[in-house]
């Protein structure tokens, strides 16, 4: 520990003597802007937030803890969202890098060490005492700290895991922590930090290890997938633990996650959703996110900068997503091989029951829940509601709009003792067409971000091109 | 059909004395069925023909048995669910808990809000949800200021009364220190002192004034320095305004120091 606050004393001065130059290769002098010991606490704070905001998880959920009745702090299992920015986004977690200066070159990154862009790094103390002022006032539900790779990932590491352990034992914080993990970092740095925070992530950043290679040439899928299974073989190790010793200490408890970029390489759908499946499945991930590649930087492997944000492409992919957690569905039901793009025009729900109109109309009021859920327009907490409602009276179609089934979309799949609601055929051209003419409520409808402008460029297969010919000029 | 309306006071207290006097009011009239009587938690705006009105006295050991008896024939769970949706802010609130509750006690059910398919059911839980989610939402709008001498302060206007909801969970997460929470609607203050229990104060109209208020000497570079998060953290490319006030509407902002233009918001 201690060599560490050496080291970073010996930032600290570097940090003073202003801008250093860094020699590249082939002696071409490359000017870094450094940090400089004079940048405010609010200029730091706008460069490390601005640098942290493509990071999707701003998630306060999964732990549940009591304030401990002197330190400052609890936790709520839903999470709480404290405030919304102006992409609609929650706010729920102080989200900043500890610093943005970073070692590695991967293309899409806004940080990559080849771009000029200026720099800073927090000290552990200014986290802390940002984090608990915000706290006290409401702010936020906690800190979500990630990192650029400053020297090693393993000095990274232990930066960061200094900075909880700040945080934990000397500011005596008890609210929510997310920390990336870094991978390549010494295990055992993931380790002590994994004891300090709720919630750790190490990031997928691309859903294949082709496009890591192409995209990210200094990272390995090995590396992100060693330290996210031995964050999962911890939770399990802690969580039985536990049930041998009270006191035994959390590991994680709030989970891990993860996020991978969307649209940067020509993935399908279908690849993108057995990637998360493996993932749920296999590394018990609480959440995979996945985020809509916003052209940043201009790179011959990269997308061109004029493509809009598959923001569409990411909506169904949630939606997926939803169906795959809560709603017991597989990946190889929704989409496959020959399949292998979600449709643009219908929630991926829909699409797969009008596939398998067979299986439909479903009696609402005998259907088990596991049916129920898979009618369009009712979700699941609808569900749980008929069937606790049903116990004590006989569900009509009035009944199910209180109990907030979506009937212009469910009408078609249901029927109330025996009748269906109007007369419809059960056809599949028939359905779509009603279903279609009633307009999908998007998120980002209104703002004129239609599916209508995005089918350019939000189906991977029209994205081929694209990227043979190397979007970037 | 004659009916039956008795009036009391728009308060958890009122109300669940309003139940216990109605069961009586049942039993000493021979009133046939609990659907013929009705609670109101406030004067009713317009009075009925052929319905008998009466007044209720709020009575603090009418309250306990009722509260008792909920909690032990009903749940926990079912209480809070029910003390929720009598502090909505919508009208004929106090009935729809007075008749879930005939329905709960009749049925011995605990679970009686699943019961959706009763009128007076699903309207008592779609308060209790409107209540609830209002307080969540507040759990995370709600903005503390600092003054002087270390108090934290917030203010704020549900249309839902609740603040008492509210309170428990900050009295957990900041235990160590003196916070206020001042309902602007209706006048009411919650205080709680480091480490003590938390507890209401009411004030007459007019003898708070905020502009004596003085704010500690960070608050202000606090403030600042959250609304330029707040500003950097929006991803420009993604820029969605309409999402953003489906999230957050407008009403919770001018209490939110990241969407005042003033500096100390007052």
């Amino acid at each position: 520990m201690c060599d560490i606050i050496i080291q970073t004393n010996v930032l600290a001065v570097k940090m003073l003597t202003g801008k250093i130059c860094r020699f590249g290769k082939g002696a071409v002098v490359k000017m870094i802007s450094y940090v400089t010991e004079s940048m405010s606490i609010m200029d730091k704070l706008g460069i490390l937030s601005d640098a942290a905001k493509y990071d999707v998880a701003c998630t306060s959920s999964g732990v549940d803890r009591k304030g401990n009745g002197k330190d400052m702090g609890n936790c709520a299992a839903g999470g709480i969202c404290h405030s919304f920015s102006a992409d609609g986004r929650c706010i729920s977690l102080l989200k900043i890098l500890f610093t943005n200066q970073c070692i590695y070159d991967c293309k899409y990154c806004i940080n990559r060490k080849s771009n000029d862009v200026p720099r800073a790094a927090f000290t552990p103390d200014e986290v802390c005492e940002l984090t608990m002022n915000f706290y006290k006032r409401n702010y936020i539900e906690g800190l979500f700290l990630s990192s650029g790779i400053l020297h090693s990932p393993d000095y990274t590491m232990e930066l960061i895991y200094q900075t909880l352990y700040k945080l934990r034992y000397q500011y005596h914080f008890q609210g929510y922590i997310h920390v990336k993990g870094i991978p390549g970092a010494d295990p055992m740095l993931i380790q002590k930090t994994g004891y300090l925070a709720d919630r750790m992530s190490i990031n997928l950043e691309l859903p294949t290890a082709d496009g890591l290679r192409k995209l990210a040439p200094n990272k390995h899928r090995k590396n992100i997938l060693a330290p996210m299974r031995q964050i999962q073989l911890g939770i399990q190790q802690g969580k039985d633990e536990l049930m041998i010793y009270r006191k035994a200490p959390n590991f994680v408890p709030a989970g891990q996650s993860t996020q991978m970029i969307i649209g940067a390489t020509p993935e399908t759908d279908y690849q993108i959703m057995s990637v998360a499946q493996g993932l749920y499945d296999n590394f018990s991930l609480k959440r995979v996110f996945y985020s809509a590649y916003v052209g940043i930087n201009e790179d011959k492997e990269l997308p061109a900068l004029t493509t809009a944000t598959p923001l569409l492409r990411e909506h169904r992919l949630y939606q997926a997503d939803w169906l795959l957690r809560f709603y017991h569905f597989k990946a190889e039901e929704l989409l496959s091989e020959k399949r292998p793009n979600f449709n643009v025009l219908l929630d991926p729900k829909c699409d797969w029951a009008l596939q398998h109109l067979e299986q439909f109309p479903v009696e609402v009021n005998r259907a088990d829940y596991q049916t129920l859920l898979r009618v369009p327009g009712i979700g699941v907490k609808s569900a749980q509601r008929i069937c606790g409602a049903r116990r004590s009276a006989r569900l009509t179609f009035e009944d199910l709009k209180k109990l907030g089934v979506v009937l212009k979309r469910a009408l078609y799949f249901i029927t109330c003792s025996g009748k269906m609601m109007y007369r419809t055929k059960i056809e599949e051209d028939y359905i779509t067409r009603n279903l279609l003419y009633q307009h999908e409520r998007l998120p980002f409808d209104r703002d004129g971000m239609t599916y209508k402008q995005l089918t350019l460029f939000d189906d991977a297969q029209e994205n081929v091109p694209l990227f043979a010919t190397g979007g970037g000029r | 059909m004659e009916e039956y309306v008795l009036i009391c006071e728009d308060s958890i207290d009122g109300i669940l004395t309003g139940i216990y006097e109605a069961y009586a009011y049942k039993k000493a009239h021979n009133i046939d069925s609990h659907d013929r009587i009705h609670i109101y938690a406030g004067e009713p705006g317009t009075y009925r023909l052929f319905t008998t009105y009466e007044h209720i006295e709020t009575q603090q050991d009418k309250v306990s048995k009722v509260s008792d008896t909920l909690q032990r024939e009903l749940g926990q769970e079912v209480y809070y669910f029910l003390c929720l949706a009598m502090s909505s802010y919508c009208e004929d609130k106090a009935d729809a808990v007075y008749h879930t509750v005939v329905s709960g006690l009749k049925h011995h059910d605990k679970n009686v809000f699943a019961r959706l398919a009763e009128d007076a059911v699903s309207r008592a839980f779609s308060y209790a949800r409107g209540a609830n989610n209002e307080l969540l939402h507040l759990k995370g709008f709600l903005r503390f200021q600092e003054l002087e001498n270390g108090i934290l302060y917030a203010k704020i206007a549900p249309k839902n009364h609740i603040l008492n909801f509210l309170m428990p969970h900050f009295a957990d997460r900041f235990p160590a220190e003196d916070f206020v929470i001042f309902d602007e609607r209706r006048m009411l203050f919650a205080l709680h002192a480091k480490h003590k229990q938390w507890y209401n104060y009411s004030l007459a109209e007019g003898v708070f004034d905020e502009a004596n208020l003085v704010f500690s000497e960070e608050e202000q570079a606090y403030q600042e320095l959250f609304r330029h998060f707040v500003d950097k953290i929006a991803i420009e490319e993604r820029n969605n305004l309409s999402l953003q006030q489906n999230n957050l509407p407008l009403r919770f902002r001018p209490y939110m120091c990241e969407f005042g233009k003033s500096v100390v918001i007052k």
